[in-house]
């Protein structure tokens, strides 16, 4: 209950006082250019890896990514960078 | 993308890791602070990534626990590339020998070239520089500089006016100039023998002419003594005189000499230096230390360094100290004495001829005042007393 408290409250701060929702809310950061590159910051760790799917733990579900000839290019705590053809990109929520 | 500088600076690592759980893993080695970077899968069950050298030294506690089994492929960066150029040092040798090579033979004398003289002056110049150490193949530094050479090749050689010493590059040329010494001209003008002091004839030698005077005579400056007029009356004819004419003459010398004399002079106690000069600043290499010379003389001799044909801003100093001391030389009365008739003997030797003979010395006075025996000499000498004087015809007809 209190969890979901501060989570309204942080939603709602960060709705009237117009800061960015991915620092108040924990949420990833995600930047593509074009299919090659895909930047995703704010990621809790790495759940499978294969040159054709990443998956990615986030606070809230899974972040998945499908495509082809995956590296991973760096790969920090918080911060990574995969290379490769990109086709999808989904959030798996349970 | 982060350039990886520094990591190819202290070297990079290629990581296999295989079996099960790999993501697990690469999870807990980023959470510990590893970077990671260019993660490729093989296949299930490989993966394959890079890291710094020195993470993958420590990774071996966070294999334990993981399951999966890790080798090290592939090394790069500067490490690994020190220990192979180690590995292969021949190569690196090579490379040094290569540049040392070039560096000596830079300064070596390749070639010395003389121009303007004559092949018999060239001989003697060449004699000469060989003297001096100046020869192909040898090192420039044992060599003294270029206003050395030049100086010592103009005083040792008689025959040169003028040398110029050039080092271009490894090559000394060398201009020259002879003296042409002007032939004496074969005099065929008509003229006489006539004394050029008072003297009394010793001997007579006389190739042409009509001799005046006789052996014993005593004759007066200028007096005549071969005639160039030959024949008589309606037949005379003028030829020039020729032959030598040995007279003795009288020459008076005065001389004084010191007891004692101070001299500076070298004791032979000496410090060679050798350094490199960078620019303005010196680099001792051989010869530490200030010499305790109370007075000393220091002679500096300074070499260029060339690489090919440049010159480096670095040239090589020889530094000779050479100690001086002051000598006082003391004479006794009678060795001032006999120093000081030599002394007269030279005076008198410089004045005359080469062959000119002294006969005879005699001491008309001497004298000791203010610490100094003064001599005055008489000298005798046998000479020859003729010189040509032409004869104008205006005067004879």
């Amino acid at each position: 209950m209190a969890k979901k408290w501060g989570q309204r409250i942080r939603n709602w701060m960060a709705n009237k006082m117009d800061l960015p929702q991915d620092v108040l809310m924990d949420l990833p950061r995600i930047t593509m250019i074009g299919q090659i590159h895909i930047y995703i910051e704010n990621h809790r760790g790495l759940l499978a890896f294969t040159d054709k799917e990443l998956r990615l733990l986030l606070k809230q579900g899974q972040l998945q990514i499908k495509g082809k000839s995956f590296v991973i290019k760096t790969i920090l705590p918080e911060e990574i960078l995969l290379e490769g053809k990109i086709d999808q990109v989904m959030f798996i929520n349970d | 993308m982060k350039n990886l500088w520094m990591e190819y600076l202290f070297g990079i690592v290629t990581v296999k890791v295989s079996g099960k759980g790999m993501e697990r893993f690469i999870n807990v080695l980023i959470r510990n602070g590893f970077y990671i970077w260019k993660v490729k899968r093989h296949g299930t069950e490989t993966i394959t990534f890079k890291m710094r050298l020195e993470d993958a030294k420590k990774i071996r506690y966070f294999v334990r626990n993981s399951g999966c089994r890790v080798s090290f492929l592939r090394r790069t960066g500067m490490p690994f590339l020190f220990k192979r150029m180690l590995k292969n040092s021949g190569f690196l040798i090579g490379a040094g020998a290569f540049l040392i090579i070039i560096f000596v033979l830079s300064n070596v004398i390749w070639g010395i070239e003389i121009k303007g003289a004559k092949p018999a002056t060239e001989y003697q110049i060449r004699k000469e520089l060989d003297k001096m150490g100046v020869k192909i193949g040898k090192l420039q530094f044992s060599v003294k500089n270029v206003e050395g050479i030049q100086r010592q090749l103009t005083n040792n050689i008689g025959d040169l006016t003028w040398v110029g010493v050039e080092l271009k590059g490894t090559t000394y040329h060398l201009q020259v100039v002879e003296k042409n010494e002007p032939k004496k001209p074969e005099q065929l003008s008509p003229q006489n023998l006539v004394a050029k002091k008072k003297a009394i004839i010793v001997k007579r030698y006389i190739e042409e002419g009509q001799p005046m005077v006789d052996k014993n005579d005593h004759v007066e400056e200028g007096q005549l003594l071969v005639s160039g007029v030959i024949g008589e009356g309606e037949n005379s004819k003028m030829i020039a005189a020729k032959g030598e004419v040995w007279g003795e003459t009288w020459y008076m010398s005065h001389v004084e000499l010191p007891f004692e004399t101070s001299f500076k002079v070298y004791n032979g106690n000496e410090e060679q230096k050798h350094s490199l000069l960078f620019g303005k600043y010196e680099l001792p290499i051989w010869g530490f230390g200030k010499p305790d010379f109370k007075e000393s003389e220091t002679e500096t001799v300074e070499h260029k360094i060339h690489f090919l044909k440049w010159e480096l801003p670095i040239s090589y100093v020889h530094k000779t100290i050479r100690e001086r001391e002051e000598y006082t030389r003391n004479y006794t009365e009678k060795e001032a004495e006999e120093n000081a008739l030599e002394l007269a003997r030279k005076q008198i030797k410089s004045l005359l001829d080469e062959d000119a003979i002294i006969k005879d010395e005699k001491i008309l006075h001497k004298d000791n005042k203010n610490g100094k025996v003064i001599l005055d000499v008489h000298f005798k000498i046998i000479e020859n007393i003729a010189v040509g004087q032409p004869i104008s015809k205006e005067t004879h007809e």
